[in-house]
Formats: C-alpha cells, sequence, structure tokens
C-alpha cells in the first residue's frame, strides 16, 4: 500500500527530501480515495451526497481502489463508521442514467471489501477485524447485508469461544467482534430470529464464568484476604459487553448511536458466503501478551462521565480507546480528533464547549457528559490496565499532556481531580504497579507543566504510616521529579512541612555520590551494607588507600598496574589486620569495595563519564568480579555481590545510579542478571540501623523491584534478542545452502558475482545456538532466583533470621479492615505481595515456558503444610500460569 | 502506517552537514537508526536527566535500552551547548522516542530528536563553523522568571550551574574519547575476547582506534541487517 499523504493537504512528508521520493502528482483516483477518507471534515451528512458525487464522477470506478479507501476509512476511523455504512448504501442505488441491469457501484465495492476483511481474519489482525464487523453490523442494518449472514458470521466468532484450550486473548477478541456486531446490528437479528442474539449473550456470559480466577489476579485492587472478585472502581471489558447486550435484548437492541442511513428506502440484501476464522498459529518465539481480563478504573461518576456497561457508555469508551490505539503514531493528532469526537456522537451525549453557540440541531439524549473527564478516564484507564498496558506508557503520559496543551483550561481540572481520585484510591489497596505508573504519570506531567502542584494539601497525609502508599507515591513522585529536574527546583514546590528530615517525604540533600572514603577522619560508616563492622574497624587507613587507587585512575594508569597495586594493597591490608589479630577474612570485599567506589567516584561526574571509567577499566573490573586477582573467568558470586553492594552504598542517596551501574556492569557482563537478582533479595534481609523505623526487612519497595525488573529484562532481552539473530542467521544459511544447490546444478551467469556459497556449517551459526542455549539457561536461572526470593520474604520458615514480622498477619480479612492502623512493616509486607502478584503476572509468558521446574524448586517445601501464606503464593502463581 | 495522520517518527529536515553520504544512503541508515539527535537542551541539563527521560522509551524486554549519551559540548569552552545524541541498541526505541518524547518538555524546555546517521568521531562538538549538526537553537539565558530564590537557594543554584558548566572540562578529542557503552552479549572466557576487552590508556592509542573501527563495522552491519 502506496498511499501516504497526509490527511491534510500542505505538508510534506521528505521536505527537502528530492532525491528518492519525488512527490508524486495527485492521480484523480487519489482525489477520491481522499475525499472518502476526509469524509465529514464539516458535517458528515451534509457531505455524503457530495463525495457520493465524486466517486460516481470516476468513469470507469476503480473499485478496488474504492474498496481500499473504505478499508482504510473503517479500521482507522471507526467512529465514522455509521457515516461510512451510508455512503455504501447510497452507492447502492442506481444513479438516474445508470443501467439497472448492472452492478451496482456499492455492491462491487462491497464485495471488494468482504475480500479485504477476509485478508484481515486470515493474518489476525483483530482490530481491523472488529471494525469491519461494526461496519457490516450497520449495512446490516441499513438494509445492504442480510441479517441471516451477519447472524452466520457473529456465529463464527462465539465459535471461537468453545474452542479446545483456546487462549484468553483470542476468545476475548473474539467476544468482542460477536458482541460489538450484535449491538449494532441486534434488531435486524433480532427481527428474523429471536433467540439468535440470546444465543451469542449466553456464549459470552459461559465465557466470562470461567475467567474468574484471571480476573481476581489482575483486578486493580489488591486484596489479600479475599478470593473473589471485588472490584468497585472498575469495570471489566467483557463484563461491560455482557451488561451491555443484556440491556439492550431488553429493549430489542434500540441502540443509541447515529444511523444516518436510517431514512434510506429498502433493498435486496446482499449475502456473504460464510466462513471459518482460522486457527492461530502456536509459535514459541511469539510471547504471548495481553492475555488477561481488562478493568478500566473508573474516576468519575456516572452523570461526568459515561458508565461503560451502558450502551451509550460503551459505545464512547471503546470508540475512545480505538482512537487512542489507532493515533498512537501521531499523539498530536490523537489528541486533537479526541477532542473532536463528540461531532461522531448523538446531540446530547456530551456537554457543549463552554461558550459554544447554542446547538441548531436537535438534541437526541441528554446525557450531557464531561468530554475532557472521559478522555483523561479512559486514557489513564488505559495506561493503568494490568499487569500491561497495550502501548508503552509513556505513549499514554505524552498524550495526556497534548491534550492539557490544546484545551488547558477545560483539561487542567479534569487532570488534578483524576490524580486525587487516584491518589485516594491508594488507601483502599490500589495495586502496586498501578501505583508506580501513576508516579510516572504525575512526574513527567508535572514536568510538562511547570511542576506545578499544590502539595499542601497533602499535609495531613503526613501523619499516615511512613510506608503508607500515599506517602510512598509522594517520595517516589519527588524522586522522580528529582530526576527529570534537580533538587533545588523541586524542593521549593514544597510547603515547609515537607522539608524536615523526619517527614520522609523529600531527602535532605540532593542526590549526590557518596564516596565512604571522602573524609580522612571518616571513622563510622553508614552504609546499609553488612560491611559495616569493617568499616568501623579500619576506617581511617582506607581514606590513604583510597586516595592512592583514585590517583591511579586519574593518571589513567594502565588497568594491570592498578591490579598490581590492589595486590599489594592487600598484602598491606593483610598484615595489619593480623598484627592487630583481626580475622583477614574481610580483607578481600574491602579491597573490592575500594575499588569499585574508586572507580565509581571518577565516573560520577555523567553518565558518560561513567561509561569511560568502566571502559577503561573493563580487565580490572573483570579481576575483580573473579574474586582473585590471577583467573578472570565467570566471575565469583561473592566478589559479584561486593561489586553491588559497593554500587548500592556509593549511591544510596541516587536510585537513578544505582539502576543505571547495575545495567551497565550487566552491559559490560561484569555480573550477570541472577548476580543482580540474589544481591537484591540478600540486600532487604539486612537492614541497616539507619532505616530501621524506615522499612522492614525483607520487604521490596518500588526502588528494588525497578532492580528486579531491571535484571528480569536484561535476561529476557538477551534471549530475545538472541533468537532474533539465529533465526536470521538461519534463514541466510538455508537460503546459501539453497543456491549453492541452485547453482551446482545450472550454469547461470549471474552466478558469476556470487561467491561459492558455504557448504560445510556455518560456524557463526554454531556460536549463535551456543549463544542461544547459555541465554535461555540464564534466563531461567534469573526467573527461579525471583520467585525463590519472593517465597522466601513472603512465606518465611520459623527459622528465618530477617523475616518481615507482619508477612503473614496482614493476610486476613480483619487485619485488612483495620489498616488504618498499620505501621511500616505492615504495608511493607503488603507492597511486598503486590510486587509477587505483579511479578507472576507480568512475566508469565516467559514464567509458563519454565513451569513445572520453577514451581517445583520454590513450592514443594510447602507440601502438607497448612499455611495461609504459602496457599496464596501458590495461588497466585497457579492463576498467572494458567493452571488454575 | 496510518494513513489519517501522518506518523511522528518520520525523518525530517534536521541533517548531518559533515556527512559524506549520499542521500540514498543516508535515508537507508536513518530506517535502521538507533541513534537520536535531541536539540533544544538547556544549557545545564544532565545526562542523567536525559536518561531519565529518554529510559521511558526503552524495551529492554527485547534487548533494548541506553547504550550511550554523548553530549554536545562547544569546542572551545568545553561546556554543554544544547544538544546531544542519545543512543539506543534499537532502531523501536529511537521510533518511539520520535513518537512519545519529541516535543514535550525536559528541564522545561521542550525538546525536539531527530533521527540521527549515527555517531562518528568527533561529532559531540557542535556549532560553529566546524560543528556538524546544524539547527541553530538560541540559548535562553538564565531565567528570572523561576523568582523566589533566598540567598543561600540562589548560591546552590549558582553552584549547580559552575558544576554542569566544568563537568566536561575533561574532555577531549581523538579516537577512543566517547565510550562505547556496552555491546552484545558475548560468551565469556575466549582468548580473543581478553584482547577485544583490553583497557584503554594513553599510550594506547593505536589499540583504541582499531577498536572504534571495529565497534563501527559491527555497528553498520547491525544496521544493514534491520
Amino acid at each position: 500500500m502506496n498511499f501516504d499523504r497526509p490527511y491534510r493537504g500542505g505538508r510534506r512528508r521528505y521536505p527537502r527530501d528530492d532525491y528518492d521520493d519525488r512527490r508524486r502528482e495527485e492521480t484523480p483516483q487519489d482525489k477520491v480515495k481522499n475525499a472518502i477518507i476526509k469524509l465529514g471534515e464539516v458535517d458528515p451528512v451534509q457531505e455524503l451526497p457530495i463525495v457520493e458525487a465524486q466517486v460516481r464522477s470516476l468513469v470507469p470506478p476503480n473499485v478496488p481502489s474504492l474498496a481500499e479507501a473504505f478499508h482504510i476509512s473503517v479500521t482507522e476511523q471507526p467512529y465514522k463508521i455509521p457515516y461510512y455504512a451510508a455512503l455504501l448504501r447510497r452507492l447502492h442505488d442506481t444513479p438516474e442514467d445508470g443501467n439497472p441491469e448492472e452492478p451496482s457501484l456499492g455492491g462491487q465495492i462491497l464485495e471488494e471489501f468482504w475480500k479485504g476483511f477476509q485478508a484481515y481474519v486470515d493474518k489476525l489482525a483483530w482490530r481491523e477485524t472488529r471494525f469491519c464487523i461494526h461496519f457490516f453490523s450497520h449495512l446490516t442494518s441499513a438494509k445492504l447485508v442480510a441479517p441471516e449472514s451477519l447472524a452466520l458470521l457473529l456465529q463464527a466468532f462465539t465459535t471461537v469461544l468453545d474452542e479446545f484450550g483456546v487462549s484468553h486473548g483470542r476468545a476475548k477478541r473474539a467476544a468482542l467482534c460477536a458482541a460489538e456486531g450484535l449491538m449494532i446490528g441486534g434488531a435486524s437479528l433480532k427481527a428474523i430470529s429471536p433467540s439468535s442474539p440470546s444465543e451469542i449473550i449466553n456464549a459470552l456470559q459461559t465465557f466470562i464464568e470461567t475467567t474468574t480466577n484471571a480476573k481476581w489476579v489482575v483486578q486493580p485492587t489488591l486484596k489479600l484476604h479475599s478470593s473473589s472478585v471485588d472490584v468497585e472502581n472498575a469495570d471489566e471489558l467483557l463484563d461491560n459487553a455482557l451488561a451491555v447486550l443484556k440491556a439492550l435484548d431488553s429493549v430489542d437492541f434500540d441502540t443509541p448511536c447515529p444511523r444516518p442511513y436510517s431514512e434510506y428506502p429498502e433493498l435486496n440484501s446482499v449475502f456473504f458466503t460464510p466462513f471459518t476464522l482460522p486457527l492461530e498459529e502456536e509459535s514459541d518465539a511469539q510471547v504471548r501478551r495481553e492475555e488477561w481480563p481488562e478493568y478500566f478504573l473508573r474516576l468519575f461518576p456516572d452523570d461526568i462521565s459515561p458508565d461503560p456497561n451502558t450502551p451509550a457508555g460503551y459505545t464512547v469508551r471503546a470508540d475512545l480507546l480505538a482512537m487512542v490505539d489507532i493515533f498512537e503514531v501521531n499523539r498530536k493528532e490523537c489528541a486533537r480528533l479526541l477532542l473532536e469526537y463528540p461531532k461522531w456522537t448523538l446531540p446530547g451525549t456530551f456537554k457543549p464547549k463552554p461558550g459554544a453557540p447554542p446547538s441548531e440541531v436537535e438534541l437526541v439524549v441528554a446525557h450531557d457528559w464531561q468530554l475532557e473527564s472521559t478522555i483523561l478516564e479512559t486514557v489513564l484507564g488505559a495506561l493503568l490496565l494490568l499487569p500491561e498496558s497495550s502501548q508503552k506508557q509513556v505513549y499514554y503520559i505524552s498524550l495526556i499532556t497534548e491534550v492539557c496543551k490544546l484545551s488547558p483550561q477545560t483539561v487542567g481540572p479534569a487532570v488534578g481531580k483524576s490524580i486525587r481520585k487516584l491518589y485516594n484510591g491508594l488507601s483502599d489497596g490500589l495495586d502496586v504497579d498501578i501505583s508506580r505508573r501513576l508516579t510516572e504519570w504525575f512526574s513527567i506531567h508535572m514536568s510538562n507543566f511547570n511542576f506545578a502542584w499544590v502539595w499542601k494539601e497533602w499535609v495531613p497525609d503526613l501523619n499516615l504510616a511512613v510506608q503508607h502508599p500515599k506517602r510512598n507515591f509522594m517520595r517516589r513522585s519527588l524522586e522522580l521529579e528529582i530526576r527529570l529536574s534537580y533538587y533545588d527546583r523541586i524542593l521549593k514546590t514544597l510547603p515547609e512541612a515537607m522539608h524536615p528530615p523526619d517527614a520522609y517525604t523529600i531527602p535532605e540533600q540532593a542526590p549526590g555520590p557518596n564516596f565512604e572514603y571522602d573524609d580522612p577522619s571518616r571513622t563510622i560508616s553508614t552504609t546499609a551494607t553488612t560491611f559495616t563492622n569493617i568499616y568501623v574497624l579500619l576506617a581511617k587507613p582506607h581514606h590513604d588507600a583510597a586516595q592512592n587507587i583514585l590517583n591511579l585512575f586519574r593518571g589513567r594508569s594502565k588497568a594491570e598496574d592498578v591490579v598490581a597495586h590492589l595486590d599489594t594493597l592487600r598484602n598491606t591490608l593483610e598484615s595489619e589486620a593480623s598484627e592487630t589479630g583481626q580475622s583477614l577474612d574481610n580483607v578481600p570485599s574491602l579491597i573490592r569495595i575500594i575499588a569499585i567506589q574508586s572507580l565509581l567516584h571518577i565516573g560520577s561526574r555523567s553518565f558518560s563519564h561513567l561509561l569511560n571509567a568502566i571502559e577503561r577499566y573493563l580487565p580490572l573490573l573483570r579481576v575483580v568480579a573473579s574474586g582473585s586477582s590471577s583467573t578472570p573467568a565467570n566471575g565469583s558470586p561473592e566478589a559479584k555481590a561486593d561489586i553491588l553492594s559497593a554500587v548500592a552504598s556509593f549511591w544510596k542517596y541516587n536510585t537513578q545510579m544505582i539502576g543505571i551501574v547495575f545495567d551497565k556492569f550487566m552491559q559490560y557482563q561484569i555480573v550477570d542478571p541472577t548476580d543482580v537478582v540474589s544481591w537484591t533479595f540478600d540486600h532487604i534481609a539486612n537492614v541497616d540501623e539507619s532505616e530501621r523505623d524506615f522499612r522492614a526487612p525483607m520487604s521490596l519497595n518500588v526502588v528494588e523491584w525497578e532492580l528486579l525488573r531491571g535484571a528480569l529484562n536484561k535476561a529476557i532481552g538477551r534471549v530475545s534478542m538472541s533468537r532474533r539473530k539465529l533465526t536470521a542467521l538461519r534463514k541466510e544459511d538455508d537460503e546459501s545452502r539453497a543456491r549453492a544447490k541452485a547453482s551446482g546444478g545450472n550454469m547461470d551467469v549471474d552466478g558469476e558475482t556470487k561467491e561459492e556459497p558455504p557448504v560445510a556449517e556455518n560456524p557463526a551459526l554454531t556460536t549463535a545456538i551456543k549463544a542461544f542455549s547459555s541465554l535461555t539457561k540464564e534466563q531461567k536461572s534469573v526467573l527461579s532466583r525471583t520467585l525463590e526470593g519472593f517465597v522466601a520474604c513472603l512465606a518465611p520458615s520459623s527459622t528465618a533470621m530477617h523475616a518481615n514480622p507482619k508477612v503473614r498477619e496482614i493476610l486476613s480479612e480483619n487485619a485488612w479492615h483495620d489498616r488504618a492502623n498499620w505501621g511500616k512493616d505492615e504495608w511493607n509486607a503488603w507492597e511486598t505481595w503486590g510486587w509477587y502478584r505483579h511479578f507472576c503476572t507480568a512475566y508469565s509468558p516467559y514464567l509458563r515456558s519454565y513451569e513445572t521446574t520453577l514451581a517445583t524448586i520454590s513450592f514443594t517445601r510447602f507440601e502438607g503444610q497448612a499455611d495461609p501464606a504459602s496457599d496464596l503464593l501458590k495461588k497466585i502463581w497457579n492463576v498467572s500460569i494458567g493452571q488454575e | 502506517m496510518a494513513h489519517v495522520v501522518q506518523p511522528l517518527d518520520q525523518p525530517s529536515n534536521y541533517k548531518d552537514s559533515q556527512s559524506r553520504v549520499d542521500r540514498q544512503k543516508q535515508n537507508e541508515l536513518l530506517s535502521g537508526s538507533t541513534t537520536l539527535y535531541v536539540g533544544n537542551l538547556s544549557f545545564y541539563t544532565t545526562e542523567e536527566q536525559i536518561y531519565e527521560l529518554f529510559s521511558k522509551c526503552a524495551h529492554s524486554e527485547d534487548g533494548g535500552g541506553i547504550k550511550r549519551i554523548i553530549m554536545g559540548l562547544d569546542r572551545n569552552t568545553r561546556t554543554p551547548c544544547g544538544f546531544c545524541f542519545v543512543e539506543y541498541y534499537t532502531h523501536a526505541e529511537a521510533l518511539a522516542s520520535m513518537r512519545y518524547v519529541s516535543g514535550t518538555k525536559l528541564d522545561e524546555r521542550i525538546i525536539r530528536c531527530d533521527l540521527d546517521l549515527g555517531y562518528k568521531e568527533g561529532r559531540q562538538f557542535g556549532r560553529g563553523k566546524s560543528g556538524g549538526q546544524v539547527r541553530d537553537e538560541h540559548r535562553q539565558d538564565y531565567d528570572p522568571g523561576r523568582g523566589g530564590w533566598g540567598a543561600q537557594a540562589q548560591k546552590a543554584e549558582i553552584d549547580r550551574r559552575r558544576q554542569t558548566e566544568e563537568r566536561y572540562a575533561d574532555a577531549h578529542d581523538g579516537p577512543g574519547a566517547v565510550a562505547g557503552g556496552g555491546g552484545d552479549w558475548k560468551e565469556m572466557g575466549g582468548t580473543t575476547e581478553n584482547k577485544l576487552k583490553r583497557g584503554r590508556s594513553p599510550d594506547d592509542e593505536g589499540d583504541n582506534e582499531r577498536m572504534g573501527q571495529r565497534t563501527r563495522t559491527e555497528e553498520d552491519m547491525e544496521g544493514e541487517r534491520m
């Protein structure tokens, strides 16, 4: 398809680029195509006869091109579908001077359109398929398509729900096609067969009943005590569709949507050939996502934004979601189109713009919803979908920014109300990853709007427990704001009450480095590691030791010279220790920490300085990671844990940098993702003295979750890259073999330019296969280590050293209702459960590959025990991997 | 490909005036580009701020992430001069930034991204006759509109700015001056591996150059495959 002209004329795709993209002349065909796509720029009803005339003026008609225009229009502007149905209906009439014996133009286009629809179905392009069904349903309602054939079409989709072992994603998409088709064309179907709507409704209901467990694990609130689905402020997509269908069935599908064709005279209907949907091909390379029920949060009451359980409300949300999805390629245009959406709805659906002239058209409905609130609710609903949004989160965030920029006065208040509503939901169990995404949205949004937030209104919440989700939200949002801006800028947006350190809201100082050996008089280290005792013991001399190393780094000494220096230092420290009767065991750790901290110190000026320091001293880093100075192999786990501890304590005031350094240490293969996961779980076991009143042991907060996520994604990303490489190499290999065969058989002249293809084993392929196998092992090990870590946190054995004391207590219903009295331990435990649930659901496509092994390793020890914690762990696991 | 609206991730009129490759080759490179030119930065914006914003477009589950950031410097003063290069591991990430980040604010300025042909030695020194990147941004001077600084806060502000200005005083020309950011995963322990990962030091220039070239060819090949 080469149709890539901009929607509005005048803008060129490659300005100044005249080499290979010469602007083609617009042919008459293109003009007509454009006219169809642009239908309704001003008033769709008035434009219908004009566009019709334009289409008819092209003689002879180019039916494939016209059908393509309809395809583009229907699949990319679904909110205009009723008008496209009307246009096609008009094209079905025989013009006055036409020959009634010839097939109508509309009929020809429809026939061609149907072929295109089948192509979408064959490709399993669900979105396009669904909008084509909308179109067919409107055409049925316009009497252009026989209701019997629509019934057969919709049936083909409900059949999918009965397929053996159908995936949730496939069933969900098929169900939506059938349900939405029925919503639009239900009246016609019911007229010919009163039972056919209820057949579809029953099929949908039966399917929904099988999804209770899946709903439980992705509902937007985390209520550990309850195994039922209990959602107050959100609606599940298929539940909505079912409620709407039931409501419509009781009024014979008098669906409130524009039907501009309803006045046109009757005609003979066209029949389609019924068909069966192709089966989904299972490919292990493809990671299956969007396999979950979809809960959209409600932020406003029904009189402000529509209730998606009502026919009108469902349509509005479905249209807005479709626009958000389709126009992802251009968020600015998307924002504009969203704000123009009311023109495609029945008059009276939305409140008129303030100051707009009174409407000339008769109001058909009287909902008077607020457009901006409705848009915000829809976009945020999509952003906060669990376990993952379908687009990148930053897309939705930038989209909201654009909507705000287009209409600050009207959108601003809706943003404020949304933030407050969601913030308040944090007290009632709003999911931890939803909370994380909220902080991302909040900070990026504020960064685009001068950091203007009235923090004062949250001052009373400083009385809440220090780990209460609302306080976590404030702290994290500010942390992210500082990352995007700088400390002093953000500090001055806060009221005084939030400044002091015991308000636990913003740090006392800008997030700088924390070089342990900076100050020669430093005797007590505040490091959060287990090595505190060593520092106290040997603090003073290390200043000099570190300075010497720093000087080597600054003088750009060769890595091997620094390694030699570290050997000398070890001898010195060991003899010092033995003179004072101290154990020598800690010396290697100490040296690693001094070396790594010094390296980070010279790399602390900027991200680039860090990379330069790492690259210059890679051999040194490998030696340190190996645990000894002589044999850099795959590294020793203890040494690598020391490296990570050194990083964490050097950047203890700057969690962004911890993430960055960990990421690059993994990238340069100083440490492996498994090392990071192991370190993270070991690290949270030891809560530093200075953090005791701040956090409980064996608990994960968002900072640690991000470290885990970084490691998990690194391991997963390597596998997916390696898989891509392998696929490409295999293809290449197959091709060169085929070429070898071909050129061996005939004397092609072209063959001369090609070198003799390799017939023997391809060494690159062998390496790639080996790499793929190593990386898959690493991925499995990362997943396994993470699962083990969570199990150790959440169902600690009675002998566990550092367990969070409240981790089991919070599981009861009474405990949850008493959450107003929860302290840091309870909230920390609750949050850790939340990250566990998120881990299981978000990573389920990968976890499923190893379900048996992983479950055996982690859950076997609970066999035969009556323990609510291990039961809950297993239940969340089983539901996530689809075993329950 | 959306037909109704024009995607935001198309190459624009931005160009590297020093680039020697012809237009067709340039388009080819851009269609697989993993690098962005980011313009209209405040002179005081740090790499970490840039990292934070651009990491929102990283697809780490697909093997992506931020490979490196190269701050654009004034050739004479060695201070940031309002642009940078952000290099990802994948092309999709660069496109995502074009769609979601370009045209939004960073450090209270609207930044603009363009797909870039890829960083080459020396391109971090922009502006002036010898600078490569063409699109002059006007420096917005210290903005008094931020108002309400106390004396102490003002001092902190001045310190912050001085720190940023001095940060790149050690930036130097020549091969190996800009780090690569870490390449694809490789099996460890081979002898060739150790050689490749050898450290750098000032009197090691020859090796650096070779290494630099090797990385570049690898990248070019990667670009062509995509």
